[in-house]
C-alpha cells in the first residue's frame, strides 16, 4: 500500500560538527540541567522529614499514587510541575497534574502532595488546579483527583479565599458537560475540600483514612461543643453507610486505585476527535538535535525549518506561501500521525506575514486542522513605512484570526516571545490548549535591553522636557537594574512559575509531549471556526 | 505377496513414524482414529484415515475387528500394528491372516509362544541363550527340590510393567511375596502364575534387537540399554550399552539370534537381559513387535526398521546379512513424556499450547512425534509427547547434542520430564555409564532440577519483562507513539514483580529510552534493576538501594521472542505469553504467564497481579492469588505460625503448581480456601498477621 503523505521532506542545513552547534548545544544542556535540577526537587519539597513521616503511616507519596494508578509502561506528561517557582510558594505548589492513561483512557489527573504542609492549598496551587480543570473541560479528559488535603493554607488565605471556590463550581460544571470526575479520598478532606468529593460524580473512600467534614473536631468543639472523633465525625466507614457522601469504601490506597480503574472501564470512553491519520515514521533528522537547534541566546536567529525537520514525521513539511511573508513559516505536516498546521516565526512580523498567518489559519479552520505555533518572535515590525504599510490593519487580521479560531491551538516556545508577537503567535492569552517552553525561551513585552533602552529614553525626555540634567550614573544604574530585573522575569522558568506554561519541556522530548498532547485534544472534537470579528480589510 | 496399502492400527508418534518408511516406500497408508484423534498429526500424516468412533482404547484403537474392515473396506493389502494395543495380540494377528491380510509381525503363534513368560524362557533355556535359572512355582509353592537363591525375584508369567513383581531377599519373606505377586498378576493379567528367578543387584536392563524371515535367516541389529526407568517404564535408551563386556555383548547377541532360530522368528522381536554388576545375565523375555526405542538401533545401524518389516512380511529375504552389520557411533533416545517427576510422574494432560523440540535450528537431533501445537494430551492414551535422539561419534557427545536440543525445546500447556531429562544428560554417574536400573531411585536430584541459573536465567527474566512491555505498548491505543514509561518528572521506573513456580517473588524495575540507529531506526535500551526496590522501614525512611544497574540493549524484538543483550552479553529468548483472563493485563488485574525459553533452558514466570481482589471486610495482609486456578494443598491452619519462605498453600493452574509462600514471619489468621476450591487471580489466599513490629 502506498500511503499519500502530505509535504516534502525539508533539507535542514544545521551542521551539527560546527562549532557553533557544539557551543549552542552546550549552552543549551547547562540550561536545561537547571531545570532539570529544579525538578529533581519536586518530589521531597515539603522536606524528607515530612516525607518519611508520611511513609511511616504506610502511606504512597502522591506521584508513586499515580504510578499505581496509570497503566503499566504508558507515558504520564506531568503539567505545570514548577508552578511556583520564584513565587512565595513551593517549586511544584505541593500537587501533582498530569494527563496519563488508565485502562486505555486519557484521563486528566490531579493528587495533592500531603507531604507539603498537609496537602493544603495556596494561591499558585489553586491557579495550577484552575489550570488543570481548564485541560479537562478543553480536551474533555475524564477527571481523577487523588486527594488528600487539610484545605487551605490558613496563612496565606486571602489570596486563596475568595477565586478558590471557583474548583467546586469546576468540578460540577464538569460534570454537566458529561465529562466524569473520580475522587479518590486517601486522607483528610477538610472544609473546603470536602466539596472535592461532594462535587464529584464518584467517590472512593480509602478505610480508617478517608475523612470528609466541613469543620474538624477542634472547630466543632469550638462551634457547637461537641466532643466528637473523626472517624464518628466524617470517617470513611461513616461516609459509605451513613451520609452517603463515599460511594465506594476501599480497603487500602491500592484497593482505592483498583476501583478507581474499574470505574474508568465502565466509562466506556470514545474520544470524539478523528485521531491519528498520518504514517508515525521518524524525522529523517534526530530529534535528539533539538537541543541544539534553537539558539541559547534568542538574540541570535537561527531558521524554524532546522526545528521543523526534527519534530514532524519524516520530516515532510508543506510550505505554504514560501515565498511570500517568509518571516513567518506556514505550512502542513503531523506529529506521531496527527495532522498538524504549523506557524513558525524566522523573525519579526510584517504586514505581509500578519496576512499570510491570517490566511493559514482561515485555511486550517476550514480543514479542522489543528495549530502549532512555534514562537521565535521579537514582535511587530515597527517604523513608518510598517505603519504607513498597516501594520496595524494586517496584525488585526492575525489576532482576529487566532481570537476567534476553533481548531485546537498549541504553542511550542522555542526561543523569544516578545511583544504583540505573542497576541499574534495566539499566546497564554488567546487560550491555546497547551503551552510547552524549551529551557532558552525568554518571553515578555519587548527584550530586556530595548525595555530597559526604551525607559532610559523616556527619562532622557523627561528630563529634557523639564529642563533637567541627566545624572548618567544614576541613569545608567537604573537602567542596568530595570534590564536585569526584565531579564530574569523573562526567564521560561518565571514564566512556568507563573502558569504563563504547562511546563518546560526538554527539547528532545518535543515529539512525544506535542503527541501526547495531540492525542489529549481529540479526545474532544476538533472543529474549525466558521465566524470571525470583522476583516479590517 | 508385494504391500502396496498398509493400514497403520495405531496413534500418536508411531503411527506417523510407520508412515513416513511406508510413503518412501512408494506405499500408501491408511489410518485409524479415535474421536478426540480426528484432527491429530497422525491422522495427516496418512493417505487416508477411517474413524473408529469411541475415546478410550477399548472404543477405538483395540477394535480388531473394526480395523481390519476399515482395512479390506480401504483396499488395504497388510497391517502395522505399531507398538502397543493390538501389537501383541495373536488372536488380532490371526484374524488379519484369516482376513486375507499381510500381518506385518511374527506368526500368531510366535506371539503366543513368546507372550508367556515361562514358556519363553524355557524355548530360551533349550535354545542354550545364557541366562540365569527359573524356578517354577506350581500351587503357590516352589517346585520340589529346587533351591532359592537370594535375593531373589518373583515374577508374573504373563504381563509387565512391573506388576506382579516382587524381590525377596530371604527364606521368610518368600511365601509373602509369592502370594502378593500372584494376587496382583491375577488383578492385572487374569493370570496369576508366577516363578522365581535369582535377582540381580544393580542390574542393567541391555536388550538384543533382532529379526528373522520367512527364509530362515536371523540377523541381529547389535543391543541396547534401556537401564534408567521409573517404575519400569523407559526413559533413556542407548545403543551400544555401555555397561557390558565385550564377552557379554556377544553372549547376548548370539543368544537372541539362537533364540530366534530356534523359533523359526520372523520379523522384528527385541530379546530382553538383566545384567548384573558382575555381568551375570538373566534372560527376561522377547518382545514380539517394533520397541518404542527402535530409533537408537536406526541410527548406529543406518538401517530403517520399519522398512525391513514391511519387506520381512511381504516375504522378502531378509536384505542384510550379518556381516552387514556395522554399529556406528553411539545414539541415545530420550522419551519427553507428560508427567511431572517431581510429583511423583504424575500424569499431565490437557491441550498443548506449544510444541517445539530441537531449538529454532536443525540440533542434529532426531523428533519423532504425533503431536503439534493445539494437541490434547489426555488420560485415555499413554504419556508419551515425544521421542528425541542424538547420534555421535561417542557416547558423551551424543548426551551433550541431545541435552542442548531439550535445553533450547518448548512444551507448554502441559508438564512434562524434559528438565529432568536435562538433568540425567548432564549428571555424572550417567555420564560414566553408571546406571543401573535403580538409576532414578539414586538420583532423586535430577526429578526435580533448578533449571537455567545466574545470567541465563536473568536473561530468560528480562526476556519475559520486555515481552510483556512489547505487547503492552502496542495495546496502548492512546499514545502508542511513547517512549515506554515516558515520564517529565521521573520519581521511579516501571516495576513489576514475578512468580516462579517455587513462590520465589522476582522483583524488576526499568526504564527504557530509545537510541536511534544511524538508518533511523529504533533500538530499545533500559536500565534494569534486579531485586527488592527499597522498602520504607519502621520510621518511613526508604532503605540504601542495594541493587546495581543491569544495562540492556533490545537487540531484536519479535512477537514470540527477544535478543536481548544484558551487559554486553546477548542472548536470544523466545517467548510466549499466556492470559489468563479476558482482556489485556493493562486492566491492571488480568494475570499473565508467560513462557520463556533460551539455549540455556525453560522458565515459566507469572506476573504478580498489581491489586487484590478483596472485598471491603477482608483484613490483614498475606498471599495473593497469582492466577485463576484450583488450591491442590493447604500446609496451614489457622493461628499457625509460619516462618518467611514457608510454604502456605499451593495452587494449580495451567498443569503448573504454584507454591504460595508467607512472606516474613507471622501467625495464620484465616486460611481462606480448602483444598479443591476455584481460586481467582487476586484473592486473598491466607490472611496472616504480621505482628507489631514496631
Amino acid at each position: 500500500m502506498t500511503l499519500v503523505t502530505i509535504g516534502t521532506v525539508i533539507r535542514s542545513r544545521l551542521d551539527t560538527r560546527s562549532v557553533e552547534y557544539q557551543e549552542n548545544l552546550a549552552a543549551m544542556q547547562e540550561l536545561w540541567d537547571g531545570v532539570a535540577a529544579e525538578l529533581a526537587s519536586v518530589p521531597t519539597i515539603g522536606g524528607q522529614r515530612y516525607v518519611d513521616r508520611h511513609r511511616k503511616r504506610g502511606k504512597m507519596l502522591v506521584r508513586e499514587r499515580i504510578e499505581a494508578l496509570i497503566d503499566p509502561d504508558t507515558p504520564f506528561l506531568e503539567l505545570s510541575p514548577l508552578a511556583g517557582w520564584g513565587t512565595q510558594d513551593p517549586v511544584g505548589v505541593g500537587s501533582c497534574t498530569g494527563i496519563g492513561i488508565v485502562e486505555g483512557v486519557e484521563c486528566a489527573i490531579s493528587g495533592s502532595d500531603m507531604t507539603y504542609r498537609g496537602g493544603s492549598g495556596n494561591p499558585t496551587s489553586w491557579k495550577k488546579g484552575s489550570r488543570f480543570h481548564e485541560i479537562a473541560r478543553e480536551n474533555r479528559l475524564p477527571v481523577i483527583v487523588l486527594n488528600e488535603s487539610a484545605g487551605a493554607d490558613l496563612p496565606r488565605q486571602a489570596d486563596l479565599f475568595i477565586q478558590g471556590g471557583g474548583s467546586f463550581k469546576d468540578l460540577t460544571q464538569l460534570s454537566k458537560l458529561g465529562i466524569p470526575s473520580i475522587t479518590m479520598a486517601f486522607g483528610p478532606n477538610t472544609a473546603g475540600g470536602a466539596y472535592t468529593p461532594g462535587m464529584s460524580d464518584y467517590t472512593v473512600f480509602v478505610k480508617e483514612r478517608g475523612t470528609a467534614y466541613l469543620g474538624g473536631p477542634p472547630l466543632v468543639k469550638m462551634a457547637i461543643d461537641e466532643i466528637v472523633d473523626e472517624e464518628t465525625l466524617g470517617g470513611a466507614e461513616m461516609h459509605s453507610r451513613t451520609s452517603g457522601l463515599s460511594d465506594y469504601l476501599a480497603v487500602d490506597e491500592l484497593d482505592a486505585i483498583r476501583i478507581t480503574r474499574g470505574i474508568v472501564r465502565h466509562l466506556r470512553w470514545t474520544k470524539l476527535g478523528p485521531g491519528a491519520t498520518e504514517p508515525d515514521d521518524p524525522p529523517l533528522y534526530d530529534p535528539a538535535e533539538l537541543l541544539g537547534c534553537a539558539s541559547a541566546d534568542v538574540r541570535i536567529p537561527f531558521d524554524i525549518r532546522d526545528v521543523l525537520a526534527r519534530l514532524l514525521d519524516g520530516s515532510r513539511f508543506e510550505e505554504f506561501k514560501p515565498l511570500y511573508g517568509d518571516k513567518l513559516v506556514c505550512g502542513w505536516g503531523s506529529i506521531h500521525g496527527f495532522p498538524v498546521g504549523i506557524l513558525g516565526n524566522n523573525g519579526i512580523l510584517f504586514s505581509e506575514e500578519a496576512s499570510k498567518g491570517a490566511q493559514f489559519i482561515q485555511l486550517c479552520n476550514k480543514r479542522d486542522i489543528p495549530l502549532a505555533f512555534l514562537h521565535n518572535i521579537t514582535g511587530f515590525m515597527v517604523g513608518s513605512k510598517a505603519e504607513q504599510g498597516g501594520i496595524i490593519r494586517n496584525g488585526a487580521k492575525l489576532i482576529n484570526a487566532v481570537s476567534n479560531s476553533t481548531v485546537p491551538h498549541f504553542n511550542l516556545m522555542v526561543g523569544a516571545s516578545y511583544g504583540a508577537g505573542n497576541y499574534g503567535m495566539a499566546g497564554k492569552a488567546y487560550n491555546p490548549r497547551f503551552i510547552f517552553s524549551w529551557p532558552n525561551h525568554r518571553v515578555a513585552v519587548m527584550g530586556p535591553k530595548q525595555l530597559a533602552g526604551v525607559m532610559e529614553i523616556v527619562a532622557r525626555n523627561a528630563a529634557a522636557g523639564r529642563g533637567m540634567e541627566v545624572d548618567e550614573e544614576a541613569l545608567a544604574a537604573q537602567t542596568a537594574d530595570l534590564e536585569a530585573q526584565i531579564e530574569h522575569e523573562s526567564t521560561a522558568l518565571y514564566s512556568t512559575g507563573r502558569l504563563w506554561d504547562d511546563g518546560i519541556i526538554h527539547p528532545a522530548d518535543s515529539r512525544t509531549v506535542m503527541g501526547m498532547a495531540l492525542s489529549a485534544v481529540h479526545s474532544n472534537v476538533v472543529q474549525g471556526a466558521t465566524e470571525y470579528g470583522v476583516w479590517r480589510h | 505377496m508385494s504391500i502396496s496399502r498398509l493400514l497403520i492400527a495405531n496413534r500418536g508418534e508411531i503411527a506417523v513414524r510407520i508412515a513416513r518408511t511406508a510413503h518412501r516406500l512408494g506405499i500408501s497408508t491408511v489410518g485409524v482414529y479415535s474421536e478426540p484423534d480426528a484432527n491429530a498429526l497422525h491422522v495427516d500424516s496418512v493417505d487416508v484415515a477411517i474413524a473408529l468412533g469411541g475415546a478410550t482404547p477399548a472404543e477405538s484403537y483395540l477394535r480388531g475387528d473394526a480395523i481390519i474392515e476399515a482395512a479390506l473396506a480401504t483396499g488395504a493389502d497388510a497391517i502395522h500394528p505399531g507398538y502397543g494395543f493390538l501389537a501383541e495380540n495373536a488372536a488380532f494377528a490371526q484374524a488379519v491372516i484369516d482376513a486375507g491380510l499381510v500381518w506385518v509381525g511374527p506368526t500368531p503363534e510366535q506371539v503366543t509362544l513368546l507372550g508367556d513368560k515361562v514358556a519363553a524362557k524355557r524355548a530360551a533355556l533349550d535354545a542354550g541363550v545364557p541366562t540365569t535359572s527359573m524356578i517354577e512355582v506350581v500351587d503357590g509353592r516352589v517346585a520340589e527340590g529346587e533351591t532359592v537363591d537370594y535375593p531373589a525375584l518373583v515374577k508374573a508369567a504373563a504381563g509387565g510393567g512391573g506388576r506382579g513383581m516382587r524381590v525377596v531377599r530371604n527364606a521368610d519373606e518368600l511365601d509373602d511375596a509369592v502370594a502378593a505377586a500372584s494376587r496382583e498378576a491375577l488383578a492385572a493379567f487374569g493370570d496369576g502364575s508366577v516363578f522365581i528367578e535369582p535377582f540381580l543387584e544393580r542390574g542393567r536392563h541391555v536388550e538384543v534387537q533382532v529379526f528373522g524371515d520367512h527364509h530362515g535367516n536371523v540377523v541381529h541389529l547389535g543391543e541396547r540399554e534401556c537401564s534408567i526407568q521409573r517404575r519400569n517404564q523407559k526413559v533413556v535408551e542407548e545403543s551400544p550399552s555401555a555397561g557390558i563386556t565385550r564377552e557379554v555383548r556377544s553372549a547376548l547377541c548370539d543368544g537372541a539370534v539362537a533364540l530366534a532360530r530356534h523359533v523359526g522368528y520372523e520379523g522384528a522381536g527385541t530379546v530382553e537381559f538383566m545384567v548384573g554388576a558382575d555381568q551375570t545375565i538373566t534372560f527376561l523375555e522377547v518382545n514380539t513387535r517394533l520397541q518404542v526405542e527402535h530409533p537408537v538401533t536406526e541410527a548406529v545401524t543406518g538401517l530403517d526398521l520399519v522398512e525391513l518389516q514391511l519387506r520381512v512380511a511381504a516375504g522378502e529375504v531378509l536384505p542384510i546379512t550379518q556381516a552387514d552389520v556395522t554399529i556406528t557411533g553411539h545414539a541415545i533416545e530420550v522419551r519427553v513424556v507428560a508427567e511431572d517427576p517431581a510429583a511423583g510422574w504424575m500424569p499431565s494432560t490437557g491441550r498443548i499450547d506449544r510444541f517445539q523440540v530441537g531449538g529454532d535450528e536443525p540440533d542434529g537431533v532426531r523428533v519423532d512425534t504425533g503431536v503439534r501445537d493445539g494437541a490434547e494430551i489426555s488420560s485415555d492414551y499413554d504419556s508419551l509427547v515425544a521421542k528425541v535422539i542424538a547420534h555421535a561419534p561417542t557416547r558423551v557427545e551424543a548426551a551433550r547434542q541431545l541435552a542442548r536440543a531439550l535445553r533450547g525445546s518448548q512444551i507448554t500447556g502441559i508438564r512434562t520430564n524434559v528438565d529432568t531429562l536435562v538433568a540425567i544428560l548432564g549428571e555424572t554417574d550417567y555420564l560414566a555409564a553408571d546406571t543401573p536400573t535403580a538409576y532414578l531411585d539414586e538420583h532423586p536430584d535430577v526429578l526435580s532440577p533448578i533449571g537455567p541459573a545466574g545470567d541465563d536465567r536473568v536473561a530468560l527474566l528480562l526476556g519475559a519483562v520486555f515481552a510483556l512491555e512489547a505487547e503492552r505498548r502496542s495495546a496502548d491505543r492512546a499514545t502508542p507513539f511513547a517512549p515506554s514509561g515516558w515520564r517529565n518528572l521521573r520519581t521511579q521506573g516501571q516495576r513489576q514483580i514475578w512468580l516462579e513456580l517455587t513462590g520465589e517473588h522476582l522483583h524488576v524495575e526499568y526504564t527504557m529510552r530509545p537510541v536511534r540507529l544511524a538508518d533511523g531506526s529504533t533500538q530499545w535500551t533500559a536500565s534494569a534493576w534486579l531485586g527488592p526496590w527499597p522498602d520504607p522501614d519502621d520510621e518511613g525512611v526508604l532503605a540504601a538501594d542495594d541493587r546495581t544497574e543491569r544495562r540492556v540493549r533490545l537487540l531484536d524484538r519479535r512477537v514470540n521472542g527477544v535478543a536481548i543483550e544484558i551487559d554486553g552479553r546477548r542472548c536470544a529468548v523466545s517467548t510466549e505469553i499466556v492470559h489468563h483472563t479476558l482482556g489485556l493485563d493493562d486492566d491492571g488485574v488480568g494475570a499473565v504467564t508467560v513462557h520463556t525459553r533460551s539455549a540455556a533452558g525453560a522458565v515459566t514466570l507469572t506476573r504478580a497481579p498489581r491489586f487484590v481482589l478483596h472485598d471491603a471486610q477482608a483484613e490483614g495482609g498475606g498471599p495473593i492469588c497469582p492466577l485463576p486456578g484450583t488450591v491442590i494443598a493447604v500446609h496451614v491452619g489457622a493461628g499457625d505460625a509460619v516462618t518467611d519462605g514457608q510454604v502456605l498453600m499451593v495452587v494449580e493452574a495451567m498443569k503448573m503448581e504454584h507454591k504460595i509462600l508467607a512472606a516474613g514471619d507471622a501467625t495464620v489468621s484465616e486460611v481462606r480456601f480448602a483444598v479443591g476450591d476455584r481460586v481467582d487471580q487476586g484473592d486473598l489466599l491466607v490472611a496472616l498477621d504480621h505482628g507489631d513490629e514496631a
